[in-house]
């Protein structure tokens, strides 16, 4: 199949999620529930101090929308449908046909995504906007860099997931493994606690590990932690860590693949 | 012509892993680890030229999935050579799978949440299908099949027979030269068996579609299929017609005798006892030269004997006696 149809498979998976239009209003109260919780934890963290490490209360608001629910995207339904269709064989119904399974998932889940954030994410931003209102980008070119980021930052998550999921493949148990991703991700990636407020060993480490690309850098990024130079190393560390994933995955799926082609599904 | 399938002398042997049982076991298989090796398909060889349509038969665990798999090039055989359309299906995996259809009934394919329409157009982009081919076939799927009705309705609001006929226009889409059927018929009811039957017979004798259809249903074989490939334990039985097969194994004619009143044990020199339920008893007949007066004369008056049917071996009868008698043919085919 030609790359260009691949897009088919987004729009088919959108449009897909369209028929349950209860799920996008219990995603939303639940993301608001969540989103006002952090706020008012800041909020209380802020009484009586207008900067901690030079970082304000705006900040930290419009922080928590972006590195949560607009860049920590849920997995959960994504690793166990994957993980699923790997465990029973389903995935053997997708390599009967001229498809590359990796570029079909990533392809779907754009759509799933995208779904998620036209209908979640998206109101919850302006709910948030209009009550306790939202930071715009620190500058012009904050704001252009922070789309390079977000791009990085969704394909990593993607990677990851993808990579998650198949470990299903020989673990058996995607439930536990989602569970497992969750935690690391509520940390490393700095999407409940921004990295500047942890403790400094800690902050080291993990300001090299993947997972801060998903929401501590790029969130750092929009609200101009970040100058303009040390913004552009770090986009190219992550697109390093992008490819080094897509790598893993591109091997780990190659060893799938042929262990589903010579021990059978 | 040349065969459309060749296989010849494949085979397929997997790496078992040994699970030991117990607590005990489990931390035993994670220092050392037993493997036992499973044939699971074992020297088969049978060529299938374009436009046949083949029932590949066996009980369950007889190496037919296995097989499919194979010849759909998802599975690499470990013995023997394979070859599809003249390449080797596992090596070329996307290339095949432009050529082939494959149905699974107890899989779907279609999106689920999506109309019916959706899935079709997808496939038309996952397979390139041209826009005026597209628009041809899905017509005339859609006038055969009966699906005018359902065509914009999500997948999860069909029938199991709506979604069946569904299932196979979509692998139909594409013009695939070979189309599988996993078990294609299994939980319909009698109406939408039969037009699930009708219309693949009539794919195979207009399109000239080349089906391999595995099933247990052997309506489905005697109606679609009149050649028979029969595996068990992974190795080839039979591979011929049905037609053969009944004149290889002989005809047993059933027959059913009724008396007023249970006559006891009976014992036949022209018919052997096949099942007694008392005042009914069921004989096979020895062979195609006994006829119903020579049973009759031999069990003489006096047994009360009220009524007499006289059947005719169908599909069943045969197939049991087949998988009864393995041994024996074996030697004899």
């Amino acid at each position: 199949m030609k790359l260009s149809a691949y897009p088919a498979f987004t729009a088919t998976a959108f449009t897909s999620r369209l028929a349950y239009r209860n799920q996008v209003w219990s995603g939303v109260f639940g993301e608001l529930v969540a989103t006002f919780a952090f706020i008012a934890v800041w909020t209380a963290a802020f009484v009586g101090r207008g900067t901690v490490d030079g970082v304000t209360l705006p900040d930290m608001v419009t922080y928590v929308l972006i590195a949560g629910p607009l860049l920590n995207w849920n997995t959960t339904r994504y690793i166990r449908e994957v993980g699923d269709a790997i465990r029973t064989g389903d995935v053997t119904t997708f390599l009967l046909k001229p498809l590359h399974y990796p570029a079909l998932l990533f392809f779907n889940q754009l759509g799933n995504n995208a779904f998620e954030q036209l209908t979640i994410t998206l109101p919850v931003a302006i709910i948030v906007a209009f009550t306790v209102g939202l930071l715009p980008p620190a500058s012009l070119a904050h704001g252009l860099l922070f789309v390079a980021y977000w791009v990085v930052s969704w394909g990593i998550m993607f990677l990851i997931a993808t990579l998650t999921a198949m470990l299903a493949f020989w673990l058996l148990t995607a439930f536990a493994l989602d569970w497992f991703l969750r935690g690391i991700m509520a940390v490393a990636s700095g999407a409940i606690v921004p990295l500047w407020f942890m403790p400094a060993p800690l902050a080291a480490v993990l300001g090299y590990l993947p997972f801060a690309w998903v929401s501590y850098y790029p969130s750092a990024v929009y609200l101009g932690k970040l100058d303009l130079p040390a913004a552009g190393l770090h986009l190219a560390i992550g697109c390093v860590w992008l490819a080094a994933l897509a790598g893993v995955l591109t091997w780990l799926w190659s060893r799938m693949r042929h262990r589903l082609i010579v021990q059978g599904g | 012509m040349s065969p459309i399938i060749s296989a010849s002398g494949v085979g397929k042997t997997f790496r078992q892993l040994k699970r030991q049982s117990g607590f005990g076991g489990a931390i035993r298989s994670l220092f050392s680890r037993d493997y036992s090796e499973i044939r699971a398909v074992d020297g088969v060889s049978f060529a299938i030229e374009p436009g046949e349509a083949v029932d590949y038969l066996g009980p369950n665990g007889a190496g037919k999935s296995t097989m499919i798999k194979m010849i759909t090039g998802i599975l690499t055989p470990s013995a023997g050579s394979l070859s599809v359309l003249g390449r080797e299906p596992h090596a070329n995996r996307m290339v095949n799978a432009r050529e082939i259809g494959v149905v699974f009934g107890q899989r779907s394919q279609l999106w689920w949440d999506l109309p019916v329409r959706d899935s079709y157009d997808l496939n038309r982009h996952i397979y390139d299908i041209p826009e005026a081919r597209f628009a041809d076939n899905l017509a005339f799927l859609t006038a055969m099949l009966d699906m005018a009705p359902y065509l914009d309705r999500p997948v999860r609001q069909l029938s199991l027979g709506q979604r069946m006929r569904a299932e196979i226009a979509l692998a139909l889409l594409h013009d695939p030269k070979i189309l599988f059927l996993d078990e294609p018929t299994i939980g319909l009811d009698v109406v939408a068996k039969d037009a699930v039957r009708r219309f693949l017979s009539e794919v195979n004798k207009q399109r000239g579609t080349t089906i391999i259809l595995t099933t247990h249903d052997l309506v489905d074989i005697e109606e679609i299929c009149p050649r028979l490939i029969m595996v068990d334990d992974g190795k080839l039985l039979f591979d011929g017609e049905l037609k053969r097969l009944r004149a290889t194994l002989g005809s047993r004619r059933r027959l059913i005798l009724e008396f007023a009143t249970d006559p006891g044990p009976l014992a036949l020199a022209t018919a052997t006892l096949a099942a007694d339920e008392g005042a009914t008893k069921h004989f096979l007949l020895e062979n195609e030269t006994v006829s119903l007066l020579d049973v009759l004369g031999e069990l003489g008056r006096g047994h009360g004997l009220k009524d007499v049917k006289l059947e005719e071996p169908d599909i069943e009868e045969v197939i049991r006696t087949f998988y009864q008698n393995k041994p024996k043919l074996a030697a004899a085919l």
